[in-house]
């Protein structure tokens, strides 16, 4: 919970807050005393920089830039902050452009920019835009900070002068002024020789170490992940990673992998490496990963620190039935104990079943194949019941279906019999056939069938003109040789025949509904 | 119906006997492994390879000469070649864990999705092929009943519970195959062959360096830009890696 008090002063001078305290739980927290100086009114700021805000004329600027570093002679490798400010009491236009300072000799990261704020400087009012800097020097002796540029676009002079030029005042016949810094010169202390360990790591900051295993308990020759956390103040990306013991007899140890998490707590950068180490105890039994130590270097307190982990203990269970051999006294469950045991299993004598290399059996033919016939028998005997059921409702389409064969049973029969001695039979069949398919197609009795009943029948259908009329002839033609069979020579007989089936291939082609 | 019949006999012939392996080159290349000249046997075996030819003995036997060879990233990437080919296969399985420990990087903290993980430990043992086949007959079976059904209208309570049954086993056994073939080839994996191999934190050799591989481990392909692959690592960390640096299996 947090509570905001807006305090104005009403005099000048240094006054004391005292601890504020609250009560929680029936314990009494207390906070920390603060002390507020009020400054002299239009005393705002120090001298200094009182001082930069006049130019040599005695006249206030309108606009300049400061670096400043919190401490100039840092010990290398040892974060000092780089603030530039831009003070502007003049109104501007779009955004002021910055080209950074050269920071070389300096690693460095961008801490970011602080919401501007307003402050009073001989009595006049500026807007202060500030960006900060971590750096940490990489090497000793005196380092220069270069000038950090601003371009900014403010109202021109000289047209202010003229006056009321509203549109001049509106719309910006601005100029462009470049406002540069000044160079900062840091002196980088070496490390001290007093006290520096022979295995030093380079590392400079305030740090806390931690070690930590993913499981306490373990087969031999099984891995155990031991994340080494180093964390606290300094750079990061420089510490180095902790030796790890020298412990032959009973781990052997692979580096994994190192990760990096950096964050800032005001503007001081710090954060945490993460260093992964996979320990593979040789043994079982109970063991030990010992210490881990590290050393670092405390600027602040301008000493060596020395910081150690604590000792993690292992419980090592030995796997069932095996023992111990040479380089891998403990082989994994999948280990058999032969002279191979230290080794890979020996090459293969035959080479086994082949293929075509990168062949896939869900796209070989063979495979589609296989599962596609199923599919079309299925989806034919569906087709097929589909049908017959449709059949089975449907005696008119059967019919229909059934009439052209029907048709050409009754002309087969009637070639047969094509010749002089059995005319009028002859006949008889080619009538029926022609009559009885028309009324099969539509599904109509064929007794009572004239003529001119299938004429119009036809008719109705669309059948064509000529097909009709070479129906008809052909009907009469047969009614009449039914009963004049003995003047029928056997060209007739033939011709008939030859009609019949051409009207029948004809006929066919007549949809009938 | 005949006709198909012909074709599909002739498809089927043709198929099984697409591949007749020259075993003499094989014989050859294991004469040169025993005499320890692995250098030649690798290349013999890559020859053969090289006929568009495959099987698990021959990854296996090629995995073994690079090993033997010191080439840890190859050794490992046929090994899982092999593995893929004969998944149940002892010796497969022994080496490529035996080579792995060999990795200076171990990945540890792998943490696999359950549901994959558990997919995945029932398909361990069988290849996509046996998958595939299996996840057919029942399908056939399926078919089957459904013909005697729909097709020919029987109707008894047995062949209700069998078309219910098969179609429950058809769904496990294709839902399965399909998890294998996703997870063994279309996944796109590789193997790192190359020594000091630098993954960056961008697809440029001007990124910070996310980590330094080690021949042997492998990683999920994810995408690629010009000269790089974006690759997954099996501890979920990920970065930019130069393409000739791995190989796809």
């Amino acid at each position: 919970m947090t509570y905001h008090y807006l305090l104005i002063p009403k005099r000048p001078g240094t006054f004391p807050i005292d601890q504020i305290s609250a009560v929680y739980n029936n314990k009494r927290y207390k906070g920390n005393r603060l002390e507020l100086t009020v400054l002299k009114d239009g005393s705002t700021v120090s001298d200094k920089l009182s001082k930069r805000a006049v130019n040599v004329t005695g006249k206030t600027k309108d606009y300049f830039l400061e670096a400043i570093v919190d401490n100039k002679t840092p010990y290398v490798n040892e974060q000092i902050t780089l603030t530039l400010k831009f003070y502007i009491a003049s109104r501007y236009y779009g955004s002021p452009e910055l080209t950074e300072p050269t920071t070389t000799g300096f690693w460095k990261e961008i801490i970011g920019n602080k919401t501007p704020y307003n402050q009073k400087i001989n009595d006049r009012q500026y807007k202060i835009i500030e960006r900060k800097y971590a750096l940490f020097p990489t090497q000793t002796g005196e380092l220069e900070i270069g000038r950090a540029m601003i371009r900014v676009t403010v109202p021109s002079k000289r047209q202010s002068r003229r006056g009321n030029n509203f549109f001049g005042g509106l719309f910006g016949n601005g100029e462009e002024v470049s406002i540069r810094s000044n160079i900062v010169k840091v002196k980088v202390k070496p490390l001290p020789t007093k006290g520096k360990p022979d295995d030093f790591t380079g590392t400079i900051g305030k740090f806390s170490i931690h070690a930590s295993a993913n499981k306490k308990v373990v087969e031999a020759n099984q891995p155990v992940s031991v994340s080494i956390k180093i964390s606290g103040r300094g750079n990061i990306k420089s510490i180095a990673e902790p030796k790890m013991p020298e412990l032959d007899d009973q781990f052997r140890i692979y580096r994994a992998s190192t990760s990096e998490n950096i964050s800032k707590s005001g503007s001081i950068l710090g954060g945490t490496k993460l260093f992964e180490e996979v320990f593979i105890p040789k043994r079982p039994g109970d063991i030990e990963i010992p210490p881990i130590k590290y050393n670092y270097f405390d600027p602040s307190q301008k000493q060596y620190k020395y910081i150690s982990t604590k000792a993690i203990k292992l419980k090592v269970i030995k796997p069932e039935g095996y023992t111990a051999s040479g380089d891998i006294p403990f082989p994994a469950p999948d280990f058999k104990i032969s002279s191979n045991a230290r080794d890979i299993r020996y090459i293969k004598d035959d080479i086994g079943d082949t293929q075509p290399v990168n062949q896939l059996i869900l796209a070989s033919p063979i495979y589609i194949i296989v599962n596609a016939i199923p599919l079309f028998i299925f989806a034919g005997m569906i087709a097929v019941r589909v049908r017959r059921e449709k059949f089975a409702s449907d005696v008119g389409l059967a019919r229909s279906r059934a009439a052209l064969k029907e048709a050409k049973r009754r002309l087969t029969k009637a070639k047969s019999i094509a010749h002089t001695d059995s005319v009028s039979e002859f006949y008889v069949e080619v009538y029926t056939a022609v009559t009885s398919f028309i009324a099969d197609k539509m599904n109509i009795s064929p007794h009572g069938l004239t003529i001119e009943r299938i004429k119009s029948l036809l008719a109705d259908n669309n059948a064509d003109t000529g097909l009709i009329t070479q129906i008809e002839e052909l009907l009469k033609h047969s009614d009449f040789a039914r009963y004049a069979s003995s003047s029928m020579t056997q060209d007739d007989i033939n011709s008939d025949l030859e009609k019949a089936h051409n009207i029948m291939v004809a006929m066919s082609e007549v949809s009938f509904e | 119906m005949n006709k198909l019949t012909v074709f599909i006999l002739i498809s089927l012939l043709s198929i099984t006997a697409t591949v007749t392996a020259d075993t003499s080159l094989f014989t050859e290349a294991n004469k040169q492994y025993e005499q320890k000249d692995y250098s030649k046997a690798i290349e013999l075996y890559t020859e053969i390879l090289n006929t568009n030819i495959e099987s698990a003995p021959l990854y296996f036997n090629l995995g073994n000469a690079y090993f033997k060879n010191g080439d840890l990233g190859h050794a490992i990437l046929f090994y899982m070649k092999a593995k893929r080919l004969a998944p149940d296969d002892q010796a497969i399985r022994h080496n490529l864990e035996f080579a792995q420990r060999f990795s200076s990087v171990q990945m540890e903290g792998v943490e696999l999705n359950p549901v994959t993980s558990f997919l995945a430990s029932l398909v361990d043992t069988y290849n996509l092929t046996f998958l595939a086949w299996g996840s057919s007959i029942i399908f056939i079976l399926f078919i089957i009943t459904l013909i005697l059904r729909l097709g020919m209208g029987y109707n008894n309570a047995m062949l209700r519970a069998g078309v219910v049954i098969l179609l429950l086993l058809l769904m496990i056994t294709s839902g399965l195959t399909t998890f294998k073939y996703r997870y063994e080839y279309l996944t796109k994996r590789a193997v790192i062959i190359a020594e000091n191999a630098k993954v960056f934190t961008g697809a440029s050799e001007q990124s910070d360096i996310e980590l330094e591989g080690a021949p042997g481990l492998i990683v999920e392909i994810l995408s690629e830009s010009a000269d790089f692959y974006n690759v997954l690592f099996e501890n979920k960390r990920r970065g930019w890696i130069k393409k000739g640096l791995i190989a796809e299996f």
